[in-house]
């Protein structure tokens, strides 16, 4: 076992870990902050995106100790309370959401490219979710719902 | 109508976009152990002996389970088991494990241990002594007299591996004697793919068993009710002490798991048995991928007759397909291939249809989103493109000529509804310009070519009455005046509990606001077979219908007697009580009224929906590329008679999923079986899903017809999306190349090889 520190989602956070976990399984298992969800456990569909130090990586392929000392963001962090975020809001509105087991991972791509990018192109957006595997919507509504929130984000709402 | 027609925000959205949402992959249970399996590396083996001592010795190991210590007792992991109707039988050819496995990843024993790497140490720790058998893979070798037996005990013994079939369908004469007379006759073969439904969320279960006989299972299954009663079978379990519920969320179906998640559900419940401890199963994407049912790939064949004019006059259709290991649903598929495929969208007074379902020794193949209609239109489609070309007839003038109508007589039981695929054809048309772009191959030269291609076609909206298909549902209004609806059918994603509340709140003239469908979950509700056949929003709103009329003249009586006013002449809309249009409260004041008194307004309804055949037609625009062989879809344009649309945002949602997988089936995805090592596609990256950076423009179009049969005219677009599309795509690659493909997908080595074959380049 190993002591790890991070910060999640604006807590400090320090456990007695198993170094061989990844860190999807310590944010599920450990913490039971199962909003980021596993598809693959390979780094291939993207169900497991959370935001790592501001970049959007697959906790999937992370080895746990990674996160010692950084700053993370998951899914159960970015609304606040009742109040969603501008991302959420329009996944919702938009019909980005069916099954909605891929949704934590392409709302956290999203994050972290409208935090980066708040103006993205068409082909910025499909760069930014092309490592994001979604079967149901067609991808259609995804995009329309991150446009949307970009606009949204660039008047200020967070 | 208030609601229906609206947009409302999904019911589970907050949840969903949050992470707050669970699905069965989340659940943990206090003491839950983890389970995993042994798979056979065979495609047909004997196990000679099985040793699995070193693994029960492994610390942390707490169940071992095998053929040797679970019941042998056949089943069927699907909703046939439940829902064949007599005289026919279902195939019941399953057991929890095999001492002959069949096929590379049949289950032999499994493992529950205190950690998922205990439990998988353990497996590698059983000793296994294989004979290997001969096996067969292809449905065209297994059906010659020579081929290895897969199922000697269950297949039709007056046939070669032929899984309790053929499926044989006639109506009107017999197109071999009218072909005779025909002006001219087109024959078109394809073969196509096996492909997988790859939804998000793999297989999984979470099952807790109490030695006093009671079984909880929290799952993956989009049936939970067909769920309940097969375990309950095969584990000899009253079904009143099985639950089955979703995590209450499903991370998409398509078919995969109607019935049984793979065999998630009864792997996790005898190894719960077997330790006193829950225990979770949940695959892995490879397992998902290659030992969980697949769509049916394999081969077929149509004859099509036409006069001069254009009027069709015989369609005979042959199918092959590959069925693999066990049958789930191999039988009923081959007959909706048929009937919906074949037999619904055009006027054809000649029709036969013969299927054959397959056994080989390859994971087995059961329904995926189209459940067989899909490769029904894969092969009419094109011969009906040929046979405009031999005319010299518009092939979009030569489908709306033969198009069912109102009137048409065919092969169904039932009126076929509102018949709206001319219209549907005519928006797809316009929607990528047929008149200007279509049949402009010769005059194309250079590297890349633009085609078009368009498919019409129709479905079902259930199964009725072709199998049991039938809804029980419960409406109650709380003391505050809010609807509250049990039902046990689940929500794997379309959106259908947020539609069926919206129908729900407009039929009982309750507010929509505050309304709740508990949904998934076998105690919440009484029998449904479940989300699949495009049948939720379609059956759930026949059986609200019933139920809220019940429910509103219960409410009505209650308040003509307080009020002494005439029963008959009270209405409620949104909340809002009349009497001969005077308002005279609101369900919230009534509902609190008399729960004082000691009465609830409660209705339960059990139905049987009707049927009816719902229209699309598609349009696809393509461009390729005759130096790669490279297809790239630009554009589809996806008509869809939907009725009357309840939620047009959820509705354009199925359509825009449904058409993306047709392309992927068209152009990419492919389960590619390597001899000796099984299916090459273990996961994401060696089985290639359309992404979001190369998807086509998509436009659904929703055309209205309401349906005589509907309630408000609805009828159903859950599979539809994918029916037509690969037809739509391969006529738009001949459009554009002038070669007429017979395999799919279309990927560059295969149109590249067409394309040299016929001298194009």
């Amino acid at each position: 076992m190993a002591e790890l520190h991070t910060t999640i989602n604006g807590e400090a956070v320090a456990a007695d870990v198993d170094p061989a976990m990844t860190l999807a399984e310590f944010l599920r298992e450990k913490l039971y902050l199962t909003g980021t969800k596993i598809g693959c456990g390979r780094g291939e569909c993207g169900a497991c995106t959370i935001i790592m130090n501001g970049k959007s990586v697959v906790s999937c392929l992370i080895p746990v100790m990674r996160a010692e000392g950084a700053v993370l963001q998951t899914i159960e962090g970015v609304a606040n309370g009742r109040k969603l975020h501008p991302i959420q809001e329009e996944f919702i509105n938009k019909g980005a959401i069916q099954c909605g087991f891929c949704t934590p991972g392409m709302i956290m791509s999203s994050k972290a490219l409208l935090d980066a990018n708040p103006d993205p192109t068409r082909e910025e957006i499909r760069e930014a979710l092309g490592g994001n595997v979604c079967r149901c919507t067609g991808y259609v509504n995804i995009e329309q719902a991150v446009n949307a929130a970009a606009e949204r984000m660039r008047k200020g709402e967070k | 109508m208030k609601y229906v027609g609206q947009n409302m925000p999904r019911n589970d959205g907050f949840d969903k976009a949050t992470g707050r949402g669970t699905f069965t992959a989340d659940i943990h249970l206090p003491r839950m152990l983890y389970g995993k399996v042994l798979r056979s590396p065979y495609a047909h083996a004997k196990v000679l002996s099985i040793d699995t001592s070193a693994a029960e010795a492994l610390p942390g190991v707490k169940a071992v389970c095998t053929f040797n210590n679970t019941t042998n007792k056949l089943w069927n992991g699907a909703a046939p088991m439940f829902i064949t109707p007599k005289p026919h039988d279902p195939v019941l050819d399953q057991t929890i494990f095999t001492d002959e496995p069949k096929y590379i990843g049949d289950e032999v024993a499994a493992v529950a241990a205190e950690s998922e790497a205990v439990a998988e140490a353990a497996v590698r720790l059983i000793r296994v002594e294989w004979q290997e058998l001969p096996a067969v893979y292809d449905p065209l070798e297994a059906i010659k007299p020579e081929a290895p037996d897969v199922q000697p005990k269950c297949a039709n013994p007056q046939f070669k591996n032929i899984c309790g079939g053929p499926v044989e369908l006639r109506f009107g004469g017999d197109p071999r004697e009218a072909f005779k007379s025909c002006d001219a006759v087109v024959e078109y073969r394809v073969k196509l793919p096996r492909v997988k439904q790859a939804q998000l969320e793999t297989h999984g279960a979470v099952a807790s068993y109490s030695p006093e006989g009671k079984l909880e299972v929290i799952c993956t299954t989009q049936a939970p009710y067909p769920t309940k009663m097969i375990l309950a079978d095969a584990l000899d379990l009253p079904v009143s002490k099985i639950t089955v519920k979703n995590g209450p969320y499903v991370g998409g179906g398509f078919g995969a798991r109607i019935g049984l998640s793979g065999k998630a559900e009864i792997l996790a419940a005898v190894l719960s048995m077997k330790s006193g401890r829950p225990v979770k199963l949940t695959y892995t994407r490879e397992e998902d991928f290659t030992c969980s049912d697949s769509r049916h790939g394999g081969y077929l064949v149509t004859r099509l007759g036409a006069m001069k004019d254009g009027k069709f006059v015989a369609l005979d259709t042959e199918a092959w397909m590959n069925t693999g290991a066990y049958a789930t649903f191999g039988v009923d598929l081959l007959g909706v291939c048929g009937a919906c495929g074949t037999a619904g969208a055009y006027e054809v007074p000649n029709f036969h249809y013969v299927g054959w379902p397959v056994y080989t020794n390859q994971m087995t193949a059961g329904a995926m989103r189209g459940f067989g209609t899909p490769q029904g239109n894969a092969v009419v489609e094109p011969a009906i493109e040929m046979m405009a070309q031999k005319l010299g007839i518009d092939s979009l003038e030569l489908r709306k000529m033969n198009a069912t109508t109102p009137e048409s007589k065919n092969w169904f039981p039932f009126p076929p509804g509102s018949c709206g695929m001319n219209e549907c054809l005519d928006k797809a048309a316009n929607a990528i310009d047929w008149a200007e772009k279509h049949g402009q191959a010769a005059r194309q030269t250079g590297r890349i070519r633009r085609g078009v291609g368009i498919s019409g076609g129709t479905h079902v909206s259930n199964a009725a009455p072709f199998c049991v298909d039938y809804n029980t549902v419960l409406l109650r209004i709380e003391r505050d005046g809010t609807l509250f609806v049990n039902s046990s059918i689940p929500e794997i994603g379309p959106g259908s509990t947020t539609a069926c509340l919206q129908v729900a709140a407009d039929l009982t003239g309750v507010p929509y606001q505050n309304a709740v469908m508990k949904f998934g979950d076998t105690d919440a509700a009484s029998f449904d077979i479940g989300s699949h056949a495009t049948r939720t929003l379609y059956t759930v709103s026949h059986v609200l219908a019933k139920a809220a009329e019940i429910l509103r003249r219960d409410v009505f009586a209650w308040v003509g007697a307080k009020l002494d006013l005439d029963p008959a002449a009270l209405d409620m809309s949104d909340g809002v009580i009349t009497s001969g249009g005077k308002e005279v409260g609101s369900i919230a004041e009534v509902a609190s009224a008399a729960h004082l008194q000691g009465k609830q307004f409660i209705a339960t309804a059990c139905n049987v929906p009707p049927n009816c055949l719902p229209f699309y037609a598609q349009a696809a625009e393509v461009e390729v590329d005759m130096e790669t062989g490279m297809v790239k879809v630009l554009k589809v344009a996806a008509a869809h008679d939907v009725g009357r649309v309840v939620n047009p945002l959820l509705c354009e949602g199925q359509i825009e999923g449904g058409v993306l997988q047709g392309v992927g089936y068209a152009t990419r995805e492919e389960m590619t079986y390597v001899e000796g090592k099984g299916f090459y596609n273990k996961g994401f990256h060696s089985y290639m899903l359309p992404t979001a950076d190369d998807r086509p423009d998509i436009v659904p179009i929703l055309v209205e017809n309401p349906d005589p049969s509907g309630v408000f005219g609805i009828i159903g677009i859950g599979e539809l999306g994918v029916n037509p599309t690969l037809a739509a795509i391969g006529n738009a690659v001949e459009d554009a190349t002038g070669v007429r493909f017979h395999e799919f997908p279309l990927t560059p080595g295969r149109v590249l090889d067409g394309l040299k074959a016929a001298g194009k380049v």
